[in-house]
């Protein structure tokens, strides 16, 4: 029962079960929304709908317990597969060039012909000629039976670097506008947002964002500055950091009886807390700096040009709704004693900050998988033999992929070299035959 | 020179290159009908004439709009166009299959068409797609995609040969069953290394671009979709029986999943790649 069990953990059955049942996740996993609610679902499909997507987690597919034992299971099959394939793939790299190998190969092309033939060697890319008496023997790209195993080992890879990196890896945002410090997440350091870009072109279209920071290590002292722009993050103290995103933001000033209390740099989305009256709140929702009520679609910007500011705000006590508006000009917002006056509008960054140690390791899974596909593709190992008979040499060759294609080229290059092709019995092999390596991967099944 | 010299410049010749693969389609029809060779050579040479000047207009639009044309759905798709005949008239000429551009002229033609119904304004690019990765991703999805196209356009070969049986013509001018299989092999093959390239070229810029090398994004999704069904392919190959027939009507599916892949994400399910 164990045994059968393994087996089939092994087998390319389940390595074809896998890829279906993953190409299906994958497909509901693009077609669901993801990481929406259960009231979202019901609203854009049905309860039922709605019921079923939330049972089988096809609101967090790529995340769900199911997918990752998913691809538990497809990394042991590959391991599995690796593992097992290694002693054999050992055993025909080392036998591979020897001439008891290349005599009991079954040939795909004949031809033969009173000519040496080291010329036909040559024309098929067999540089090195073993000879053996009055048989001579070839073998080239011996290397290809590597590829498959080297695709798998890198697909490990790349599923390994990217599973530790999302298990281990650290990320937090950091916001703000010019000359605003913030810590980043519970680590040690500061991050000192000194100086935000936005390079404009003439056309008003934004050719870079690009944010000067420093980051300071509280617990040592140490410092570092640097520039993160899109496409060009900055690495520092381990972490990188990203030009993310960018967005409004302003100063809220309160004033209480003709008096500032409070002043802050609050950006879109987020709120104040009136210091005197801690649960009356005051959201900045959204910033307009080319303020225009559409009829249609509502209040909106003209331009990306601070023409005619306008701040939409909405106010809470105790987690009541108090009002929702938007303030142009020298609009100011009262509730009871208080005036808010929302002023100076600017651009703030966020500023993304990560830590995942893995990434390389993904990448050379990456890279290794592609030399696995450049040597199972493009490095068809083959042999060649040619063994005299009376005045006539008789030459056999076969690939490990070539096929027809193949048996056609050989026999082409023989012709070249005045040699005769001779039709072999592999020729009328159908095409819905299996080749030789394929056999060999089938017993594991 | 200004940007609308090239523009217009670029139009003559895409229109110029339109009109030869539609001409290249309608001669490679009439040596399906006629039988006679020499209409096979004569639009063999149109459709590389067709490429030459292909190239041409995707250089001149390049230098036009001061970056690789290779940012917008008419681009991309006049790319994808450019792949597949590039691919194509490579496998013509390496394994002497003239019945090839017959079948891939007209897929040729309707995906340049595609391209002439998208606006063809240059835009400048926004900060994230300015970057050195984009020409090693998007033109290695180019070849890959051609690659998958020329795949398609055998797996149909495959599957109308086997349905019309014996025909001296179609014996003379189509390579046996076991060849033409293998053929199709080896354009999926070529699809699935560039595709591999793609998809780590395109991790490494989002890594750069957004901080993530993968984000389950629906245009990455569908990229390794289409990697897990040709994957899928080669498994199927090594089990017996799935060889001839049923790699090729497994080759074609494959290929409409490059089209969703490429058409479908972008128009139903937009993401973090949605640029066009």
């Amino acid at each position: 029962m164990l045994k059968k069990a393994w087996n089939f953990l092994s087998s390319m059955r389940f390595a074809v079960i896998l890829l279906l049942v993953l190409i299906a996740a994958c497909a509901a996993g693009s077609f669901v929304t993801q990481g929406q609610t259960l009231a979202w679902y019901t609203q854009t499909y049905s309860e039922r709908t709605a019921a079923l997507i939330m049972a089988l987690h096809l609101d967090d597919v790529f995340h769900s317990l199911w997918f990752i034992v998913l691809t538990a299971f497809l990394c042991l099959n590959l391991l599995l597969c690796n593992v097992l394939r290694l002693p054999s793939l050992i055993r025909k790299w080392k036998s591979a060039g020897s001439a008891r190998t290349v005599r009991a190969h079954r040939a795909e092309a004949a031809g033969r012909g009173e000519k040496d033939p080291d010329g036909l060697f040559q024309r098929l890319g067999f540089r090195h000629v073993e000879k053996d008496g009055d048989f001579r023997f070839g073998i080239k790209n011996r290397a290809g039976i590597w590829g498959a195993w080297v695709c798998h080992l890198g697909i490990l890879l790349v599923i390994l670097g990217f599973g530790l990196g999302q298990s281990f890896k650290e990320e937090y945002t950091v916001y703000g506008v010019p000359g605003q410090s913030r810590q980043i997440g519970d680590t040690s350091y500061i991050l000192t947002i000194d100086a935000f870009d936005v390079d404009l072109r003439e056309d008003e279209t934004v050719r870079q964002y690009a944010a000067d920071i420093t980051v300071r290590n509280a617990s040592d002292g140490t410092s570092a500055s640097g520039t993160a722009a899109v496409n060009a993050p900055l690495t520092m103290f381990g972490m990188k950091f990203y030009q993310n995103s960018t967005g409004w933001a302003c100063d809220m000033k309160v004033e209480k009886d003709g008096e500032e209390i409070q002043k802050e740099t609050v950006c879109a989305g987020d709120y104040l807390a009136i210091k005197d009256k801690p649960d009356l709140l005051v959201l900045f929702n959204v910033f307009y700096p080319d303020y225009v009520m559409d009829p249609e679609n509502g209040p909106m910007t003209a331009s990306s040009e601070l023409k005619n500011p306008a701040y939409l705000y909405s106010a809470y006590y105790q987690g009541r709704m108090l009002g929702m508006n938007a303030l142009t000009g020298d609009e100011v917002l009262t509730i009871d004693e208080y005036t808010i006056t929302f002023e100076n509008p600017r651009n703030y960054t966020l500023i993304q900050v990560k830590k995942d140690p893995f990434t390389p390791l993904a990448l050379i899974g990456g890279l290794v998988t592609l030399i696995g596909l450049i040597l199972a593709f493009y490095v068809q190992p083959a042999w060649i033999r040619a063994e005299k008979n009376g005045d006539e040499w008789i030459t056999e060759a076969g690939s490990r992929k070539g096929g027809a294609l193949f048996t056609e080229h050989f026999a082409e290059e023989a012709e070249k070299e005045g040699m005769t092709p001779v039709q072999k019995e592999a020729d009328a092999v159908p095409a819905d035959s299996q080749p030789e390596d394929a056999a060999e991967q089938a017993k594991t099944e | 020179m200004s940007e609308g010299f090239f523009l217009k410049a670029e139009n003559v010749l895409f229109t110029i290159t339109m009109l030869l693969y539609f001409a290249s389609m309608v001669i490679y029809f009439i040596f399906l009908i006629s039988k006679n060779d020499k209409a096979a050579r004569i639009a063999n040479i149109i459709m590389t004439v067709g490429l030459c000047l292909h190239t041409a207009a995707l250089v001149i639009r390049g230098i036009g709009a001061g970056r690789l044309p290779l940012t917008n759905q008419y681009e991309f798709a006049t790319s994808f166009a450019w792949g597949l005949c590039l691919v194509s008239l490579i496998f013509i000429r390496k394994y002497r299959f003239q019945v090839l551009g017959a079948f891939s002229a007209p897929v040729i033609f309707l995906i340049i068409g595609y391209a002439a119904m998208q606006s063809k304004d240059i835009h400048e690019l926004m900060p994230a797609l300015r970057s050195n990765w984009l020409g090693f991703h998007v033109s290695t999805a180019i070849i890959s995609y051609g690659s998958f196209g020329v795949s398609f356009v055998l797996a149909l070969i495959f599957l109308m040969r086997d349905r019309i049986g014996e025909n001296s013509f179609l014996d003379r001018h189509i390579p046996s069953r076991e060849k033409l299989d293998l053929i199709g092999y080896r354009a999926v093959s070529l699809g699935l290394l560039f595709l591999t390239f793609c998809i780590i070229t395109g991790s490494i810029w989002a890594e750069r671009a957004w901080g993530s090398y993968w984000s389950w994004d629906p245009k990455e999704t569908w990229s390794l979709i289409t990697w897990l069904i040709y994957a899928l392919y080669l498994h199927l190959r090594i089990r017996r029986g799935w060889r001839g027939k049923s790699a090729a009507i497994f080759a074609a599916i494959g290929f409409v999943c490059v089209l969703f892949t490429y058409i479908g994400v972008n128009t139903f399910l937009p993401g973090i790649h949605s640029y066009a």
